[in-house]
């Protein structure tokens, strides 16, 4: 009976005004509306394209994209850097979020914010930092590690399968740790201790209970590490392109770039395949879990018990020490370094260093065309992403409405969609054919950002407000406050930091965009993004290395100041 | 000068009815408790008096206003009404004084007198030296009467208070009842209070109205719920009782293991014979039944026992310095004069079902 009590009163309030319209009813088309025409509709009419020709059902594309063995390899090295990078992902993030999360491991809090801060930085860059570290003949640590050890030869080579998934796991593992962790958090710990009281060690509590318990978060993570490093353009570009080692993201990529009819309907044709995998995996996933839905999960908040690490809490800590070393600061600080670098082919020494490629970056008005062209897209889409993530969050912990699982449903899915799917989906359906022509403007790319990015803004205003209990906001109402009051004197401050984090989360990924940027650009519409990777690629990589670092630098202040306004509890 | 109005209020979730058709009148000044297991309508019942629940049929009216009816529907926030929840549903983000002051600045009272009315019911729930304290700063107790300051501030017509002890250790329990009934009488408002805890009721309550089911079972003062139970779930649900099963005849009930009683009532065939343990009294010489005592607790206040009567395990209640008195296996008497009889329709009407 309690928690039937929990639905609240706005409807019967509009009921009783004598105006029949239904808020929620409204909202939930609105915001169906705009997945339809933007999401559901583009896809659909990719994989109809892909399989009908202007004679009707053909096969014919399928046909002739798979005869060339270019593209069974590029089908391949998807899934096997995707698979393997899930699966070392999620093997790297569990642990990392147990011990961030739930034992008293030294610098627990610093520990988290570095690894959510990678999640805010492009992974590229990861690719531009590791290209310098482990070139086959003159990569930094390639070079140190065989004088080190005496060896012959340079130990590794980037430009390789291994070197993909290296690059490729070390930089999409944040997002596994940040969905893992959030469920880590929520957690209730009386789960464990039960465990601990019945004489399991705390090993076996967590391979018993803990585990088990986290197995749907886990998969949801691992998932979301598939579909991001298997639609992920910029590493495999970088990394694969000198090892000649192509993903179905760069075939699609070079089929658009040719230009041709031919060309567009071959890249349909691959996108549907990388979408029929992507949704295999979501398929499977989901049968494996059986839908479980562990309500100790969610639900109120509690205090998670803090495992007592004893005679392993430095060791540990040393061993997180190393990881953070080599997974994060020894990359960005490569980045950072070649930023001030005049020959590339010496070490950073006074002489040969230069701060030219940082007045370039903060005086070129190409390259702020594109930071401002950034900035705008990205906080358009996080702006409208967040009141969207608010209004779902509202139905789904507020309200009964039926059919608000449709909006949220329709929102994992366009996240569930390789990058390169969507962009190629909305090129196709949104330059005039069918009345909505936005193509070569911002729109298109605020839109693509949206259907990509939404889920995470999402999930963690959801998160948030189903850790507020429905009374505080009755309690408000029972004091004599209308709703719209009790909502900004009561939920809003509560949730506040939430939904700044969700801000956050959806602007980053959006700002430093690549692949869907890369296809959706015009001249006009170039974004930061894009403009990294063209100077990565062609031009100068110390220039690319002083934007990614600016990036970074903006990553980090933006985070402290963040951290400051809301009084230590933004967080992610 | 608050009386509540309740005339054939229900309530259903799509097809299954929650509250059977209920009707009464809460007086003003009057403290009414909904009483009964977790499930049983009586929060949803509560809930729809602050006007977060609509009733599916019926009519609501506070005084003389119509509060809710078919069309008319008056949100909580116009209401007039205090409230505890279960949660206390104190907000974490405001201390004290913000909380308590809430209702107040709603209401654009001026700041002055806003600052002497919270003082003046921080007093009243002996808060005055928390003002300052941000909640989780504070005891569950202390977090109550944070509540309770809120609910009070506005000097409410009426003041609902939803399983507001639940959350406390039985000490504080014991004392914020009085201070609640003390609370009641100083400001002399009415109250509607739910609760599962029958000790709670009896302590506080005008008149006590027993729910299960989402019927109403028994609308009653505390001492008739307590001493004539409308039927065997009241009897069983508030307070102790042994039931005995056995049939009746002209004159007698007898038991099925050969044993019987008087009895004068009008009721024959399968009957229920209701004995609270504190109204049977164990003695060596001839009473009315026969047993064998077969445990017995010593509870310093009182003398807690089990007597075995043909296979059928009986409480008995008997003062603490009885205690030793009969040995644990010895034969003894049952004496008892106050008891009830029911109609034995073969279900178990003390189950709790919701």
């Amino acid at each position: 009976m309690k928690g039937a009590g929990s639905v609240p009163v706005q409807a019967s309030l509009q009921d009783n005004k004598g105006f029949h319209l239904d808020v929620k009813a409204m909202l939930i088309a609105a915001i169906v509306a705009f997945l339809l025409v933007f999401n559901v509709f583009p896809m659909a009419y990719l994989v109809f394209r892909s399989f009908f020709g202007e004679n009707g059902f053909t096969l014919e594309t399928f046909k002739r994209i798979y005869t060339y063995p270019l593209n069974w390899n590029a089908l391949r090295n998807t899934l096997v850097t995707a698979g393997l990078s899930m699966v070392f992902g999620v093997m790297i993030a569990f642990p990392l979020a147990w011990l961030v999360g739930r034992t008293d491991m030294y610098g627990r809090k610093f520990f988290r914010t570095l690894f959510v801060m990678t999640y805010m930085v492009p992974p590229y860059v990861g690719a531009m930092a590791w290209l310098r570290l482990l070139n086959p003949r003159v990569g930094t640590l390639n070079v140190f590690l065989a004088n080190l050890f005496g060896l012959s030869g340079n130990p590794f080579n980037i430009y390789s399968i291994g070197g993909l998934v290296w690059v490729l796991t070390t930089f999409y593992y944040p997002y596994a740790f940040i969905t893992i962790s959030r469920a880590m958090e929520k957690m209730d710990p009386s789960l464990e201790e039960a465990s601990k009281i019945s004489g399991a060690s705390p090993l076996k509590t967590v391979m018993t209970v803990t585990f088990p318990i986290m197995l749907p978060s886990i998969v949801a993570a691992g998932l979301l590490v598939f579909v991001s490093a298997a639609s992920c353009y910029g590493i495999p570009s970088i990394i694969g392109a000198p090892g000649q080692i192509d993903t179905v993201t760069t075939r699609i990529i070079d089929y658009v770039y040719v230009g041709s009819a031919e060309g567009l309907t071959d890249a349909t044709t691959l996108a549907v395949s990388l979408m029929i995998i992507a949704n295999l995996v979501l398929y499977v996933s989901t049968f494996i879990c059986g839908k479980k839905q562990y309500i100790t999960v969610s639900g109120k908040s509690t205090r998670p018990n803090i495992v007592e690490l004893g005679k392993w809490r430095l060791p540990v800590t040393l061993m997180v020490s190393a990881f953070a070393l080599i997974v994060v600061v020894i990359p960005f600080a490569t980045v950072a370094m070649t930023s001030f670098t005049t020959n590339l082919g010496k070490p950073l020494t006074a002489a040969n260093f230069t701060t030219r490629y940082w007045r370039i970056l903060f005086t070129r008005k190409g390259i702020l065309d594109t930071v401002k062209n950034s900035l705008i897209s990205a906080s358009v889409a996080a702006t409208a992403g967040i009141v969207i993530s608010c209004v779902m969050a509202w139905l789904l912990t507020r309200t009964r409405a039926k059919g608000r699982h449709i909006p949220d449903f329709l929102i994992t899915v366009g996240s569930g969609t390789p990058s390169v799917v969507i962009a190629l989906a909305l090129i196709m359906t949104m330059s005039g054919r069918f009345g909505i022509n936005i193509y070569n403007t911002l729109t298109i790319m605020i839109v693509a950002y949206m259907v990509k990015y939404l889920l995470m803004g999402m999930r963690t205003v959801v998160s948030a407000m189903s850790q507020i209990h429905p009374s505080l906001e009755e309690a408000a109402l029972i004091s004599g406050a209308e709703w719209q009051r009790g909502f900004r004197d009561v939920t809003l401050p509560l949730i506040a930091p939430s939904v700044v984090a969700g801000w956050f989360l959806i602007f980053m990924p959006s700002f430093y965009e690549l692949t869907m940027s890369t296809l959706l650009y015009s001249t006009d519409t170039k974004t930061i993004g894009y403009e990294l990777f063209t100077y990565q690629t062609y031009h100068s990589q110390q220039t690319a290395s002083a934007i990614a670092t600016g990036i970074l630098g903006m990553v980090v202040i933006v985070n402290w100041i963040l951290n400051r306004l809301t009084r230590g509890e933004f967080s992610i | 000068m608050s009386s509540i109005t309740l005339t054939d209020v229900t309530k259903s979730y799509g097809s299954v009815q929650v509250i059977q058709k209920f009707s009464s009148v809460f007086k003003d000044r009057e403290f009414v408790t909904l009483l009964g297991p977790s499930g049983c309508g009586k929060t949803t019942m509560l809930r729809m008096i602050a006007g977060f629940e609509k009733p599916t049929t019926g009519e609501i009216k506070i005084d003389d206003t119509t509060v809710s009816s078919g069309g008319k529907f008056i949100p909580p926030n116009r209401r007039g009404i205090g409230m505890v929840f279960q949660s206390y549903a104190v907000w974490p983000h405001m201390n004290v004084f913000e909380n308590v002051a809430y209702p107040l600045k709603i209401q654009r009272v001026p700041r002055a007198e806003i600052k002497q009315r919270v003082a003046d019911i921080l007093e009243a729930v002996h808060l005055s030296q928390y003002i300052e304290r941000m909640p989780n700063e504070l005891s569950g107790g202390q977090q109550q009467r944070v509540a309770l300051g809120r609910a009070l501030v506005c000097s409410p017509r009426v003041l609902l208070l939803d399983e507001p002890l639940s959350n406390l250790d039985a000490k504080l329990r014991e004392s914020m009842r009085f201070e609640i009934k003390d609370v009641q009488k100083r400001f002399g408002i009415t109250v509607v209070y739910v609760t599962h805890d029958q000790t709670e009721a009896m302590a506080m309550s005008d008149r006590v109205i027993v729910f299960n089911k989402g019927a109403v079972q028994q609308m009653d003062s505390p001492m008739n719920i307590y001493r004539s139970p409308a039927n065997q779930f009241v009897a069983d649900f508030v307070g102790k009782i042994n039931f005995i099963h056995g049939v009746a005849s002209g004159g007698r009930i007898e038991f099925p293991g050969g044993q019987g009683m008087a009895y004068s009532g009008e009721k024959r065939g399968p009957v229920v014979v209701a004995v609270r343990p504190e109204n049977m009294t164990m003695r060596t010489d001839k009473g009315i039944l026969r047993g064998t005592l077969s445990q017995a607790y010593y509870l310093g206040d009182t003398n807690d026992c089990r007597v075995d009567m043909d296979g059928i395990a009986l409480r008995v209640i008997a003062a603490g310095h009885t205690y030793g008195q009969i040995d644990v296996g010895s034969p003894l008497w049952l004496d008892f004069d106050e008891y009830l009889v029911f109609d034995d329709d073969g279900v178990d009407q003390t189950k709790i079902l919701s």
